[in-house]
């Protein structure tokens, strides 16, 4: 009975992700035109400088995304958790308003927002700021999108977190004599690392691998790993690179993914 | 005026094709011929090309042959193509009829389709209007497909800053690099416009022909070079200091909005947002020389149709001037036939784009070219 419930998913997965995924891993190791295994399309991959920057670039805005988003959405969650009234029920409502925003309505939104005779611009010109970086259509046009469509899962899983603190121990940590700081670094931050962690790779991965935002914010060059996947699958008619760099970037996914295993086991072993 | 010139021309080209039809189907039975036809249609393409025949084209060809009824499958951007090829195929292995009768799809398939023997071969005969279409582009597809209308990649440029607008490519390279900041073509990823502004760079130090051809050898792109670095000199004269946008429809925007002066668009696209008002009133398109590059659409008779005396006579009507002139007033297409059959006014209205357009290079070749300009325009500095 056990096996017939979770049979049609496991199916799904081993004949959907599972062996394409393998096959495609395959297909990466044979060196074109010969037959064996060799790592001469990565080689290829690799010694590309363009692809090497895009690799590269990809690295640098998803770890700037995280960490803007982070640190953004975990005062915001503190603030939801050990607030009550108005102004907070009322916030909690607005942050989430970003998740029910389809992401290609975002990004169009963002362009419009953030592009040369756009508000900010205007408003940065009537600030008397008249020389400033682009805002879109390059790194940061990416960072501002993606930051402003994960802040609202990121506070989710955050606020989640804080919730399984019990304010027993908050309370104790007060009644000997705790301040607001100390509790936090000796009482709040340790029980949340968990959630904190999964959180962040989530993000990771999430924004690492998000082809959208990129396409539609990015500029020409470099681009994330999505964008230039897509472009030499669809684009440049070169499947195997295209697959090559899909096995390299899910390398670099599942290092991150590593972490979030990890966490959870730990949690897990906790809760036992 | 132009309402009266269009309609004595519908009356014209009502009569001819009357004339044409009697006398090339005399042979049909007067008994059959009173009952209704229905003929269908596939036809593939964008929204646009299904308002040019669902409110255009076959309310005409049915109002003019009453013994017919069109029923159109859209097939949205091409989506399932392949499953009309194979019904095709299929019908042919079978020696059976099919219920396509008229078919507009992408060149891969008319291609595939000339070898697998799936078309009717066009001829005076069968479609008698075919003389006033120019011969090279029959014989670009052999006769098997009818290039029933076309467009290309012009030049648009804003007269109201530009008084004196470059007439060749070279006079284009140079005014770009006088006038910073105000052209720019789209990624050429991302549309065509953008490839033919790039591919004429190359094409500019090379011969189109060899890239043209089905012939495919990677060692040719050598002579690419010279492309590359006249295309890599323009990027900090380019709108934002080298800034491709997305999509053929984000440089008309850009060029609504006056941010750049001059850019690369497609004929029919820029005519369309012109005619409707969101390009200023001082727009321009022209064609240079030697020219961008351009295609034309076509639609192909599987010779296996089960009504294909109905899609004979469709395609023959649609070589009148009458439906050639609603291609132009609905998409803004260029002619299927020779412009010396267009009425004087369409004539003056395209005067300036309606010359030759370049070919294209081939796909594996266009897929290097939008790689390597990847790699050579916009990569960038190490």
């Amino acid at each position: 009975m056990g096996l017939a419930l979770v049979l049609p998913p496991r199916l799904v997965l081993i004949f959907l992700i599972i062996l394409p995924a393998i096959t495609a891993v395959v297909e990466t190791l044979r060196p074109p035109g010969g037959s064996g295994f060799a790592l001469t399309n990565y080689a290829h991959i690799l010694g590309n400088r363009i692809l090497r920057s895009d690799i590269r670039f990809s690295i640098v805005v998803t770890v700037v995304s995280v960490a803007v988003t982070f640190s953004l959405s975990y005062p915001l969650a503190l603030y939801l958790r050990f607030n009550t009234g108005r102004l907070p029920a009322l916030l909690a409502v607005l942050f989430t308003i970003p998740l029910f925003v389809p992401v290609v309505i975002a990004s169009f939104a963002m362009i419009t927002f953030l592009v040369n005779h756009g508000m900010v611009s205007t408003i940065l010109y009537r600030l008397g700021i008249e020389r400033f970086p682009a805002l879109v259509y390059n790194a940061t046009g990416i960072v501002v999108t993606e930051v402003w469509t994960t802040i609202p899962f990121a506070v989710l899983i955050l606020g989640a977190g804080l919730q399984a603190i019990d304010d027993a121990l908050i309370d104790s940590a007060r009644d000997v004599g705790a301040g607001a700081l100390r509790t936090f670094v000796s009482i709040i931050l340790p029980l949340n690392a968990t959630p904190t962690l999964i959180t962040l790779t989530l993000l990771f991965i999430g924004i690492f691998g998000s082809f959208t935002i990129p396409y539609l914010v990015g500029g020409n060059a470099p681009q994330m790993l999505g964008v230039t996947m897509t472009n030499y699958l669809t684009q440049y008619l070169r499947r195997t690179e295209s697959v090559t760099i899909a096995v390299i970037a899910f390398i670099i996914a599942a290092a991150v993914g590593a972490i979030y295993v990890a966490s959870v086991g730990r949690r897990e072993r906790q809760n036992l | 005026m132009r309402m009266q010139m269009r309609s004595q021309w519908s009356i014209a080209a009502a009569l001819v094709a009357v004339a044409i039809c009697a006398a090339g189907f005399n042979g049909s039975n007067p008994a059959r011929a009173a009952e209704m036809v229905t003929l269908n249609l596939y036809i593939s393409g964008d929204t646009n090309i299904f308002d040019l025949w669902k409110k255009a084209l076959l309310p005409a060809f049915t109002k003019r042959y009453p013994q017919y009824k069109a029923n159109m499958v859209e097939l949205l951007h091409g989506n399932g193509s392949d499953g009309i090829y194979d019904k095709i195929l299929a019908a042919k292995r079978a020696a059976r009829t099919v219920d396509v009768d008229l078919w507009e799809t992408e060149p891969g398939f008319l291609d595939q389709g000339i070898t697998d023997g799936l078309w009717v071969k066009l001829s005076e005969k069968l479609v008698p209007n075919i003389a006033k279409v120019p011969v090279h582009t029959l014989e670009a597809a052999d006769y098997y497909g009818l290039p029933y209308r076309g467009s290309s990649v012009v030049i648009g440029y804003n007269s109201q800053f530009v008084k004196n607008p470059p007439s060749t490519f070279d006079d284009l390279v140079a005014w770009i690099k006088a006038n910073p900041g105000k052209f720019t073509y789209c990624d050429p990823n991302t549309c065509g416009s953008g490839q033919a502004f790039v591919t004429a760079a190359i094409y500019r130090y090379t011969s189109p022909d060899k890239f043209a051809s089905k012939a495919y050898d990677v060692k040719e792109e050598a002579a690419w070079g010279p492309g590359w670095k006249l295309l890599k000199d323009l990027q900090p004269a380019m709108y934002n200091n080298g800034f491709h946008p997305n999509g053929n429809v984000a440089v008309l925007q850009l060029l609504a909005q006056q941010n750049i002066w001059m850019a690369s668009v497609w004929s029919d696209m820029g005519l369309d947002w012109y005619s409707r008002g969101q390009l200023p009133k001082t727009m321009k398109f022209m064609q240079i020389t030697p020219p961008l590059m351009g295609d034309d659409s076509r639609v192909m008779v599987p010779a296996g149709s089960a009504h294909l005396e109905g899609a004979l006579t469709l395609i023959n009507w649609l070589l009148t001037p009458e439906a050639q002139t609603m291609i132009i007033d609905v998409v803004a297409g260029y002619p299927g036939i020779d412009w010396k059959y267009m009425p004087e006014s369409v004539r003056q209205k395209f005067k300036d784009v309606a010359k030759p357009f370049a070919p294209w290079p081939n796909p594996k070749y266009l897929a290097d070219i939008k790689r390597l300009w990847h790699e050579q325009v916009v990569g960038g500095a190490p």
